[in-house]
């Protein structure tokens, strides 16, 4: 079976600027995360400029979903509500598992919370695979993250956005009492507002792992601490833990955070469950900046940014 | 390549279907080939069918004019009680912005429950009255 790529004519362009080094052929299918691995992929919407290109996304879509896309209000929200659709759709089939999965036969639904995910097509010879992944977006940068065996959430955030309310009033609110303090003891005001951006994306990405919605985990009910609940300094990454506050609660701590910076203009964050498997170490991330159907690049992996003498 | 900017029949003309106008559909399922399509749930809203306080004018104009500051819309762009937030562009920082901007404007407290089943003007504006009226 031609992979949809060869139909569709498209040269495939893969740059590798990594320092593991590691190319593969225009076609060949790209192996899924292992289940040590985290694989975040994002677009940049001002780089897709082509009518054609984004006409091929819309036949990609389902009738409901085009809906969906048509129904946001103006063109650039739905340029980023189509590229959101066509990157999981792109994205999830780029692993070409076992050549059964195109972006078009892609079927998904969403669990009981709202929590989107694929339902894989079943038969009696093929076992689908433990994918998970989870999609965030903003007007200036979309990213889809992708898991095995783990659930996963992501969310990213321009650096540069401001609060129409004041930050602490609104982490007074919504944060808890020590994400509060840690956020009132920073005077420089772009520094404590940065600090906001990163800690409201590293609690959306833990409540959109869990996936029981933002009632399930109200922000109020968990801190996201900075400097480890883990008693072990060895331990890089687990730097960022999650602290439920009240007992008894439904809220699960073995999670693991990543912070990280995308494009030089925006933080993302990344919860996936903490297995063991990786032994310590922090987080492995690949990052792939892609133009869905035309083109990917592997990034170099930038480290957490959350203890800046951590960085190598 | 065509560039886009500035175009406002761009996305348009790349649309043959009318966007769905009905906004209380809750699931579709369409069996084609024998196959069920994905249905398509939409959050459920229970508060929708429930008899509600409804809103007075005066509050889905507040809340009209809230959703426009926290979103920087343009001045001659529409928002009704029918808008809404995720089509207007709101991500779910700008919605928790929105109901702290709310708290402020008519003095209530609204629950993560709550905050969740918003969906539109029209359901914050009568989640409003009801607190308001419990007040």
């Amino acid at each position: 079976m031609l992979s949809y790529f060869c139909k569709l004519g498209l040269k495939m362009k893969i740059h590798c600027f990594s320092q593991k080094m590691f190319c593969t052929s225009a076609l060949s299918p790209l192996p899924l995360p292992s289940r040590m691995e985290t694989h975040l992929w994002y677009v940049l919407p001002n780089e897709v400029k082509s009518q054609s290109l984004l006409s091929q996304y819309v036949d990609l879509l389902p009738p409901p979903e085009k809906d969906h896309v048509f129904s946001m209000r103006g063109d650039e929200l739905q340029k980023s509500a189509l590229l959101a659709r066509a990157l999981v759709r792109t994205t999830i089939s780029r692993y070409q598992i076992y050549s059964r999965v195109s972006p078009r036969s892609l079927v998904f639904k969403k669990n009981a919370h709202g929590k989107p995910e694929v339902i894989w097509e079943q038969s009696d010879d093929w076992h689908p695979p433990q994918l998970h992944f989870n999609l965030s977006h903003t007007s200036s940068l979309i990213a889809c993250g992708v898991t095995v065996g783990s659930p996963i959430g992501i969310d990213v955030e321009e650096k540069e956005r401001t609060l129409k309310n004041n930050i602490l009033s609104f982490a007074k609110r919504y944060f808890s009492c020590e994400e509060l303090e840690v956020l009132s003891a920073i005077s420089d005001p772009e520094v404590q507002r940065h600090k906001f951006i990163k800690l409201w994306t590293l609690k959306e990405a833990y409540v959109k792992a869990l996936g029981i919605g933002f009632s399930g985990a109200p922000f109020n009910t968990f801190t996201i601490r900075f400097g480890g609940a883990n008693p072990n300094p060895e331990v890089l990454d687990s730097a960022i833990a999650v602290v439920p506050l009240e007992k008894p609660t439904n809220l699960t701590t073995n999670w693991q955070f990543k912070q990280l910076e995308l494009a030089d203009s925006h933080y993302a964050a990344i919860c996936r469950q903490n297995d063991g498997l990786l032994g310590g170490e922090s987080m492995k991330v690949i990052v792939r900046k892609t133009i869905p159907l035309v083109e990917e690049h592997c990034v170099p992996r930038i480290d957490s940014i959350v203890r800046v003498d951590e960085l190598t | 390549m065509a560039s886009i900017a500035g175009s406002s029949t761009f996305m348009a003309s790349l649309s043959s279907h009318k966007p769905n106008q009905v906004s209380n559909f809750k699931s579709v399922s369409l069996a084609i080939n024998g196959k069920a399509s994905p249905s398509l749930k939409l959050r459920s809203t229970p508060s929708r069918f429930r008899v509600s306080c409804a809103a007075t004018p005066e509050t889905v104009d507040k809340v009209c004019s809230i959703v426009r500051k926290q979103l920087a819309l343009p001045a001659d762009s529409t928002v009704t009680g029918e808008s809404k937030f995720a089509s207007l562009g709101a991500d779910s920082l700008d919605t928790v912005e929105i109901v702290m901007g709310l708290e402020e404007e008519f003095g209530i407290s609204v629950e993560e429950e709550s905050a969740q089943t918003i969906a539109t003007v029209q359901d914050a504006a009568d989640l409003i009255e009801k607190l308001i009226s419990k007040n």
